[in-house]
């Protein structure tokens, strides 16, 4: 998994418009990577990394971040020769104290690395104090130098809090690995082009022994297979050196020759703990890193989105095209009264029987010399019949929660003058139509546009106030 | 014999005009597109709703236009004298006769994917009487010789099921009763199942309908939860910045922070919504601007914190039980050295601490130098309440949405719901909860498996509230 891939698909998921159904093809036609997310997000970015522009952001990125790493590590290495060549500086007057150099090799690397173990368990935190101790963090501010479309191209790029850490550490390690280097050129440098005389010295109260069982301990790793690396109690003796005094003692130049053999010591504890451990120290870190990469890869934005839709079948029930609509809508008008006249000519009603019609008259304070009961069961010839028969003004009840269907109403309207729709109530209603039923009707016989059609609103009110409505239709 | 060219069930949804015929196509079809219309004849053209995976169709509903000329149509079938094994055929012949007649338009419509082989979804309104008129009808569906079945919605609240029951177990082989304004998961479903029974070869692909509408149901409901999870997520999570230059920070500066910060918040809020009533079809919902607010109660109201969040009390426990939580860590870790002093202290801290935010959002801050310049910064969320307020009108809408049937075309109202907290959140949730909230406050990169738990978790809560 590559840290490439990760800024590839990142900078996809910012301009991919891909729909549902795309993206499920995608997961249909890569079969066998199902239930493997990591090489399906790799297929998916492989197949699509040609819709990004070019330069990719992963090639800016990975460059600048090649450029800045190389740049600390030469820096480093430098440094570190450098701090070499000035521990080890030897001016023929006073001893080199090992001190220095163990400190520098042996304390230092390990303290470092301990912080290092610590940020690294902490590292998905957002305000690691550790991480703000590396040097590699603060040297991230020669972005500012950069030139500025880079700057711009690196803005837009949100790294989360544990990848921008473990870019840090992996740093740290490599810039720490490459000042040991230095350091351990320098050593060999300055003891093959120098005739040093190694000595220790110290305020504290260390006797011989006691240093010699130290080292003794520090040189585990190596003590088996180099003795000669591991300094011997007599050189420990003869090496010690107390400042007071001028010059160097009678004991240490007698043994002049000896003093030079430090230098194995010393290099074994560089490359043992400044540049073997710190090596292992980088593979973690490399392995972190790789670790990172791969879960922040999942906690990218619009990553679950991508997999569920590779994943998950499509399942959709709704209409496949939208529904037609009428956009020549009119305005109908439709004659309405609110209250009845005390006669007409016929009285009929819509699947109601003759007595239900007698009722409903009874109940209106109408009078009609004529019922009939239309519709229902009744013949189309029989209601023609009754179309023939009828004529004048004609009050027509209907159901007001039947909504009106047009096959009997048009023929009506050929045959008579008026025609008076009464919609009415269930008998539990005492034939009072709801006021929203009413409301129907009036919108669906507005559609028809004829005069002769008329429709009695409310029961309320004595006088007969004839109005017109308008309905949108 | 009609066309058998379909490899899988149609039922088509007939009946007499403003039966509910729509309604019950979109609360089956869980889409709130379909036009419903008090007018009648809204629908003039039969439309489809097919249920496929991956564009496979497992079934179809037809919504189709209600009768008009019933008895018209059915004076020119019984002009034909046919024996019973015939009478398909007639119907048929109505079809080719009259497909271009203008005045049967609703008639072809409807009865032409029932000739092609669609079973028969008649609707009646039980909450009205029964009528002789509908027999016309009803006896044109019978000479079609398709399966059927009828559905007795009820429009309105007055009951004569048990008389339409009696008519319509004379035309139809199986009648139900399905309110499409209030269905549920289990409504649903059962109407399927009688769908299956209409014809043998249908059981099949319908039941494995059924198990993929439980699936689809399951992918919603973890699709919301997970939505809901990262708005908790971001918002508290969520440092918005204003730049000061050299200036020193104003009150002023502060206050427009601050509002920038809840706008920001907002925005989340009212995002997730949208994205939730899309997952359950409910993006064309008609709703008022109230709706993004709760009727007015905004997401940093005194009501919003009173109605979803926790009181002083459950907060100060909650608080002490985090922090005990954390102290007892440094207990173990120095293996009860400490007399487990750090539990009690970090119980105390928790809990003051708490308490004491009760109000407060999150602290304005004054940054130091970055690339030359200082800036004001809000965030993350401090207040320990504020992810409960969120989560709960999360929840609260979630579950309205989710329970929503798709044939209401009303306004959505969410009025606010003082016992809606006992519903979903209880001690052990709570403290679940918070140790989440604790690491979204942190600020820390939360890894994909630790979203999930919390996802899980508000799953949990929506599947109780809403199976």
């Amino acid at each position: 998994m590559k840290f490439k891939t990760y800024l590839d698909l990142y900078q996809l998921l910012e301009v991919d418009n891909s729909t549902k159904a795309q993206r499920r093809a995608f997961g249909l036609s890569h079969v066998l990577l199902k239930n493997k997310p990591l090489e399906q997000l790799m297929a998916w970015v492989k197949e699509n990394k040609q819709k990004l522009k070019t330069p990719l952001l992963s090639d800016i990125f990975t460059s600048y971040l090649y450029g800045i790493s190389f740049t600390l590590i030469i820096v480093g290495f430098v440094v570190g020769f450098f701090s070499g060549v000035t521990l080890l500086n030897y001016n023929g007057h006073a001893p080199v104290n090992v001190i220095y150099f163990m400190a520098m090799v042996i304390v230092l690397p390990l303290l470092t690395m301990t912080l290092t173990l610590f940020s690294m368990i902490k590292a998905h935190q957002s305000r690691s104090v550790l991480i703000h101790l590396s040097p590699s963090y603060w040297m991230e501010k020669i972005v500012a130098l950069l030139p500025r479309k880079i700057q711009e191209n690196l803005e837009n790029l949100k790294l989360n809090p544990l990848l921008a850490n473990w870019i840090v550490i992996k740093r740290s390690q490599s810039i720490a690995l490459f000042f040991s280097l230095g350091l351990l050129v320098s050593l060999l440098l300055m003891v093959a082009t120098k005739d040093i005389a190694f000595a220790w010295s110290t305020t504290l109260h260390i006797s011989p022994e006691a240093f010699h069982s130290f080292l003794n301990t520090l040189a585990f790793p190596w003590r088996s297979w180099f003795p000669s690396a591991v300094p011997s109690l007599e050189l420990i003796e003869q090496s010690q050196y107390f400042r007071l005094g001028d010059g160097l003692s009678e004991k240490m130049i007698s043994h002049a020759s000896k003093l030079g053999e430090w230098w194995k010591f010393l290099a074994f504890a560089t490359l043992f703990y400044a540049i073997i451990l710190r090596f292992f120290m980088l593979l973690l870190a490399t392995l972190g890193w790789q670790i990172a990469v791969k879960k922040s890869l999942f906690s990218l934005e619009g990553v679950s989105m991508l997999l569920r839709d590779m994943n998950e079948p499509i399942i959709s029930t709704h209409a496949q095209e939208e529904e037609l609509t009428d956009t020549t809508s009119k305005e109908g008008v439709l004659q309405t009264i609110n209250t009845l006249d005390a006669s007409y000519d016929v009285a009929q009603g819509w699947a109601m029987s003759e007595e239900q019609l007698h009722v409903l008259n009874d109940a209106m304070g109408v009078i009609t010399p004529l019922v009939y009961d239309v519709g229902g069961t009744n013949s189309l010839e029989e209601d023609a019949e009754i179309i023939h028969k009828s004529h004048g003004e004609v009050l027509l009840y209907v159901k007001a929660w039947e909504p009106p269907t047009m096959d009997y109403l048009e023929v009506l309207v050929k045959q008579v003058d008026r025609v008076i729709i009464v919609p009415v109530g269930t008998e539990e209603q005492g034939y009072k139509a709801d006021e929203k039923m009413i409301q129907i009707w009036i919108k669906k016989l507005a559609q028809i546009e004829s005069n002769k059609v008329w429709l009695k609103k409310r029961s309320s009110g004595k006088k007969a106030a004839k109005e017109t409505d308008h309905a949108e239709s | 014999m009609p066309s058998r060219r379909q490899t899988y069930p149609k039922f088509a949804v007939v009946g007499h005009p403003n039966k509910g015929k729509s309604s019950i196509v979109s609360a089956l079809a869980l889409d709130d597109t379909v036009k419903i219309s008090d007018v009648p004849g809204t629908t003039t053209k039969q439309r489809s709703f097919p249920l496929s995976v991956d564009g496979k169709i497992l079934y179809e509903l037809l919504d189709t236009p209600g009768f008009q000329r019933a008895r018209q149509v059915l004076a020119w079938l019984e002009k034909h004298d046919v024996s019973a094994d015939k009478r398909h055929e007639v119907v048929q012949a109505f079809i080719n006769t009259h497909k271009d007649d203008a005045k049967f338009n609703d008639e072809i419509e409807l009865l032409t994917p029932i000739m092609e082989g669609a079973g028969i979804i008649y609707v009646v309104d039980g909450s009205k009487p029964y009528g002789e008129e509908y027999e016309a009808e009803m006896e044109i569906l019978r000479w079609t010789g398709q399966p059927s079945m009828a559905l007795i919605n009820h429009i309105d609240e007055s009951d004569y099921s048990q008389e339409w029951k009696r008519a319509l177990g004379q035309y139809f082989k199986m009648v139900r009763t399905f309110n499409p304004m209030a269905t549920d998961v289990s409504q649903h479903i059962s109407i399927l199942e009688s769908m299956a029974q209409l014809k043998e070869e249908w059981i099949a692909p319908v039941k494995q309908s059924i198990k993929l509408f439980e699936a689809y149901h399951e992918q919603m409901l973890r699709q919301s939860a997970e939505a809901i999870a990262k708005l908790v997520s971001e918002s508290l999570s969520d440092v918005e910045t204003l730049t000061l230059g050299d200036a020193e920070a104003q009150d002023v500066d502060k206050k427009a922070l601050k509002e920038k910060y809840k706008e920001k918040l907002r925005f989340l809020e009212n995002k997730t919504q949208k994205q939730i009533e899309k997952i359950w079809n409910h993006a064309h919902m008609e709703k008022e601007q109230a709706l993004l607010t709760f009727d007015g109660i905004d997401l940093f109201s005194e009501e919003a914190a009173s109605v979803f969040g926790l009181t002083r009390k459950e907060l100060l426990i909650t608080g002490a039980t985090s922090g005990a939580v954390a102290g007892a860590g440094v207990d173990l870790l120095l293996l009860g050295h400490t007399l487990f002093i750090g539990g009690a202290i970090g119980a105390v801290v928790g809990g003051v601490g708490a308490y004491l935010g009760f109000n407060e959002l999150s602290e304005v801050k004054v940054l130091g130098q970055k690339l030359g310049k200082r800036y004001l910064q809000i965030g993350p969320m401090e207040n320990r309440n504020f992810p409960y307020i969120l989560l709960g009108r999360a929840i609260f809408h979630a579950y309205h949405i989710a329970t929503r049937s798709h044939a209401l075309r009303d306004v959505e109202e969410l009025s606010m719901d003082n016992i809606f907290k006992d519903k979903w959140l209880n001690e052990d949730l709570r403290k679940s909860l918070e140790k989440y909230h604790k690491m979204f406050r942190s600020g820390d990169e939360v890894n994909v498996e630790y979203m999930e738990g919390y996802r899980d978790l508000i799953a949990g809560v929506l599947e109780k509230l809403i199976v």
